[in-house]
């Protein structure tokens, strides 16, 4: 392994981040702070406890873990494009860097960056009241888990791109409306029997819960199946992002 | 003393796209340590190309390419720790400090931190950086990019340096150090491959030349061999080439 070599794009990529501190860590901070505002003082008010808690304590996980895979996907796939697109991919491309390395050198900086912005609203949180805790190690494993799975995700999406419009694509068409459906605001028994039937197949749906019940200690799904489907969209990405940079699809000519 | 070549090039094909549209069609090239080479050809006649293949940019379709006996795809790590490139065009991040541009690149290169901040400033001193180095690519201008572009290709101190139109678009001042920078490295016993459209910047600063047209070495040997009897390199390249028929 070239150890210096993955630092070195880690953290490249990290102050790449910092450089556009505002876009990258103050917009989903101001984002989450009115979400947390709306639910907790505005709407959250005339609503009941849900599961024992407050309204606001019920949908804050909900609330950061959409941040934390947005600011994932966001870091992964605006880095790989904007690489392709100055063609700085080819400062990697002959450095003594393996593919592999590459791919975890990206997928890491994805995480360091998600894990920022999810220490940043837990404390915009924690002023709200809006965090409990029932298990840091989970807690700290679906924040992994998701923040691999969207850096990965974000990766492909920035190879695929032919444009700075299509890099949105994913987010518009499938991040966003999947995530606030996937139970951010309302537990399973809140919808109809047949979106009921639906919603379990949404991934997000699992990432929320399974947070959820990290935090709150509460959940609507089999927790092992999300689990599994971390592993497994970890396995799956991971393995074609790999494929991707070994068969030098959009990158090497 | 180890006589491995510098570079070994044997029947390389490279070919583009679904429509197999040839760039490269059959090279074969040994060039020997210390050597200094001049790459002339055409555009479009295979160079960058023939350079990307080298250097791991483009994929080879057949044939083989190694460098200081290391297989430029097999041995992909300890063949690119050998090279040094500074391509045509600028492939820096635009919004990246000079400095740390060249620190990134140290550190792919697995220069651990001391020995990159000292190599930083070498390289900044030597291609007259210093006062550049808290700017942004993107501010610099052509010339002042063309040098982070050459130290960059340096700063691992590689063995084999290849340069793709290095002193397009700089100034006759920058030119004419450049080329006493060249012959200093190519006195050290670095290898140096060069492509240029200056011919008379080839002609003096390279030992041999190899001329490629449509993705075919046409003429390749030695300065002495193929400036004998008085010619000069402009009229064996349009000769070769087939520039001079009308």
């Amino acid at each position: 392994m070239n150890w210096i070599g993955l630092y070195t794009l880690m953290r490249r990529e990290i102050e790449r981040t910092f450089r556009v501190v505002v876009q990258t860590i103050f917009s989903p901070l101001i984002s989450a702070s009115l979400f947390i505002f709306v639910f907790g003082t505005v709407v959250g008010a005339r609503i009941d406890e849900i599961g024992g808690v407050s309204y606001i304590v019920f949908v804050f996980p909900g609330i950061l873990i959409m941040n934390v895979l947005t600011s994932a996907f966001s870091q992964a796939s605006s880095s790989t494009y904007f690489a392709k697109w100055a063609r700085t991919i080819e400062e990697l491309l002959v450095a003594p860097l393996s593919y592999f390395e590459i791919m975890i050198g990206t997928v890491l900086s994805a995480v360091a960056r998600a894990f920022t912005v999810g220490i940043v609203i837990l404390l915009m949180g924690l002023l709200f009241g809006a965090v409990q805790m029932q298990s840091f190690p989970l807690f700290i494993f679906y924040i992994l888990g998701v923040s691999i799975v969207f850096g990965l995700l974000g990766i492909i999406t920035g190879l695929v791109a032919k444009s700075f419009e299509q890099l949105n694509v994913l987010s518009t068409f499938i991040i966003l409306p999947f995530s606030f459906l996937g139970g951010m605001f309302y537990t399973l028994d809140m919808l109809p029997e047949a979106a009921q039937k639906v919603a379990i197949f949404n991934p997000f749906f699992y990432f929320v819960d399974g947070i959820r019940f990290a935090m709150v200690g509460i959940h609507d799904s089999n927790l092992l199946i999300g689990a599994i489907m971390i592993f497994a969209l970890i396995l799956i990405l991971g393995g074609t992002v790999w494929r991707i940079f070994y068969t030098g699809w959009r990158i090497r000519e | 003393m180890d006589t491995t070549p510098a570079l070994e090039i044997k029947n390389l094909h490279k070919t583009y796209g679904k429509k197999k549209v040839v760039a490269v069609d059959g090279i074969s090239l040994t060039l020997p340590r210390g050597a200094f080479l001049g790459l002339l050809g055409p555009n479009g006649a295979g160079k960058s190309t023939l350079i990307n293949c080298i250097v791991g940019v483009n994929k080879i379709t057949s044939g083989s390419i190694k460098t200081f006996g290391f297989d430029v795809e097999k041995d992909y790590r300890e063949s690119r720790k050998t090279l040094g490139v500074a391509p045509q065009e600028f492939n820096v991040d635009i919004f990246s400090k000079v400095s740390s541009t060249l620190d990134y690149v140290a550190g792919y290169y697995g220069l651990r931190k001391e020995k990159r901040e000292k190599r930083v400033e070498e390289l900044l001193d030597q291609f007259g950086l210093q006062e550049h180095k808290d700017k942004v690519f993107s501010e610099l201008s052509g010339g002042l990019k063309r040098r982070v572009v050459l130290a960059r290709a340096l700063v691992h101190v590689p063995e084999f340096l290849i340069l793709d139109e290095p002193t397009a678009g700089v100034d006759v001042e920058l030119r004419r150090e450049l080329w006493s920078y060249l012959q200093e490295l190519s006195r050290a016993g670095k290898t140096i491959l060069l492509t240029s459209h200056y011919l008379e910047e080839v002609e003096l600063l390279a030992d041999r030349f190899a001329f490629i047209d449509g993705g075919k070495i046409v003429a390749a040997g030695s300065k002495e061999k193929m400036l004998a009897g008085g010619k000069k390199l402009e009229d064996v390249y349009l000769e070769l080439t087939g520039k001079n028929k009308v």
